[in-house]
């Protein structure tokens, strides 16, 4: 073996997942997925940590969500939804098609994920603003 | 004049891409280009060629970001998206110059699995006595590897061609053994690793489909699975 | 590791273990889609408003919803600690360095669900 790679590895790595040249619909969903994967964890290490305030007292807990209910906060909330959404979405997806149910229809079957998606986040939207 | 942008490379040398503006016509491709790029401007050029007809996978390459292969590849195609052509090699292979990457893992990791080079095919009007076969259509170009965002990064990844050669000799064993084979594609560098970007598939130069041929020997898998819980087989699908 | 290598060894013997990796995320990701629904309507959307400390100390007394909860947590953190893991192995490591991982992001996995089961029992047991 005499070859290798002149570049970086991280070079590498960036450019394997996250370069959008070239991209067809499959390789951008799976660099949405990933980026949205890590965002729901991050999240989920933020909210877990945040709910220890239920732990200090009745008190810092009603504080903590008295800050949670600004309309900036709700805000991310939506945001959040949105990335929530995308990932469920498309995670179900590819569980059909990963397991060989309509492999040949992924793009049709992303596109319907999508409009399923966006009505979601248009009902999660309008409950999040209008009910709180 | 097209603008052409050429990725170099040579051992102890920075990479570094060349520039050249060179004429074309309605019908010339990429690698007519690279010759004259060798012939005119630099003999120090490398890159692979053979037959110059898509049939033997040989020049194999990026171009424009995407894997294609360069005799097959119109430059005034190119020139409807892009006002320029940048050629780099294929990713996810060790580079030996240039445009020259190593291509023997790659061949190694298909003899393993056994290139089966026969295939059932459709001809049109009554079928021949025993059905009609032709020559398997994957040349084996590297495309797909390339394109695969995981066989970039991990080098122990199956890859889609070789899993997708794993899929046709279990679609058509013609009498081969293909419980090692399904071991293989159920292994922890199997087809499970795949994520199910469908980026080879869609550079496929002959459509073989290794996107789809991951997901049918993953229902093959998960389905022998699942009979070997109710049935307390061994890991291998014997019970 | 690196590119030097190129592609890894070829041969049935070296790919004579299962992974359940992808299964199982598929799985907690399909649990999540009903687990998840039900933790966002009764958690956000069952009030006028995000609940307060009262509200939430006497919804999780209720035995099932406890039970969906705690439920909830473990699938989640087993779906988030898996896509980790996944991540981690595409960068190819060798087979000890993949044991790590796994046994690493198990670990982390472990300790996220009895923090939270901890600090519910806290909750719910004041």
């Amino acid at each position: 073996m005499v070859g290798r790679d002149p570049r970086p590895r991280w070079l590498q790595v960036g450019r394997a997942w996250l370069y959008p040249r070239g991209r067809r619909l499959g390789g951008w969903a799976f660099i949405l997925n990933r980026l949205s994967g890590l965002v729901l964890t991050a999240y989920l290490l933020l909210h877990l940590t945040l709910l220890s305030t239920l732990a200090w007292s009745p008190a810092a807990y009603d504080w903590f969500i008295e800050l949670m209910s600004s309309r900036l906060v709700l805000l991310f909330d939506l945001a959040l939804a949105a990335v929530l959404i995308y990932h469920g979405l498309n995670g179900i997806r590819l569980t059909l098609v990963g397991l060989g149910v309509g492999v040949t229809r992924h793009k049709e079957i992303f596109w319907a994920a999508m409009l399923v998606g966006l009505l979601l986040l248009g009902y999660g939207g309008y409950r999040l603003w209008g009910g709180m | 004049m097209i603008e052409m942008r050429v990725f170099r490379w040579k051992r102890d040398q920075e990479p570094r891409y060349d520039h050249f503006l060179l004429p074309y016509g309605p019908r010339t491709t990429v690698l007519d280009l690279l010759e004259v790029i060798r012939v005119d401007h630099d003999p120090g050029l490398v890159y692979r060629h053979s037959c110059h007809h898509g049939a033997c996978g040989t020049c194999a390459m990026r171009i424009n970001g995407v894997e294609r292969l360069a005799c097959l590849t119109c430059v005034a195609d190119l020139l409807k998206e892009e006002s320029r052509v940048i050629v780099e090699p294929l990713n996810g292979f060790p580079l030996l110059g240039d445009l020259v990457v190593e291509m023997t893992p790659f061949n190694e990791r298909l003899a393993a699995v056994g290139l089966p080079p026969l295939r059932r095919c459709e001809l049109p009007g009554e079928p021949p006595e025993g059905g009609a076969v032709q020559l398997e259509d994957c040349i084996e170009c590297g495309a797909c590897v390339s394109a695969c965002p995981v066989a970039v990064t991990d080098h122990h990844y199956l890859g889609p061609a070789a899993l997708n050669a794993i899929w046709r000799a279990v679609e058509e064993p013609r009498g081969l053994d293909v419980e090692p084979l399904l071991d293989m594609a159920d292994g922890e560098h199997g087809c499970w690793r795949c994520h199910a970007v469908f980026e080879c598939s869609e550079v496929c130069p002959n459509q073989t489909g290794p996107a789809e041929a991951i997901m049918r020997l993953r229902q093959r898998l998960f389905i022998r699975r699942l009979r070997q819980l109710l049935r307390g087989g061994d890991g291998h699908g014997r019970a | 590791m690196g590119m030097d290598e190129g592609m890894g060894g070829t041969g049935p013997g070296r790919y004579a273990r299962t992974d359940w990796g992808w299964l199982l995320q598929a799985a907690t990701g399909l649990g999540l889609v009903v687990l998840g629904t039900v933790h966002l309507i009764t958690q956000h959307f069952t009030a006028r408003k995000l609940l307060d400390y009262a509200e939430v100390t006497a919804w999780l007394r209720q035995p099932w919803v406890l039970v969906v909860e705690i439920l909830f947590l473990g699938t989640v953190v087993a779906h988030a600690v898996l896509g980790v893991r996944s991540i981690l192995l595409d960068l190819g490591p060798s087979p000890a360095a993949e044991q790590r991982v796994t046994r690493l992001t198990l670990i982390a996995g472990v300790a996220l669900v009895v923090y939270g089961v901890g600090l519910t029992a806290l909750v719910v047991m004041r």
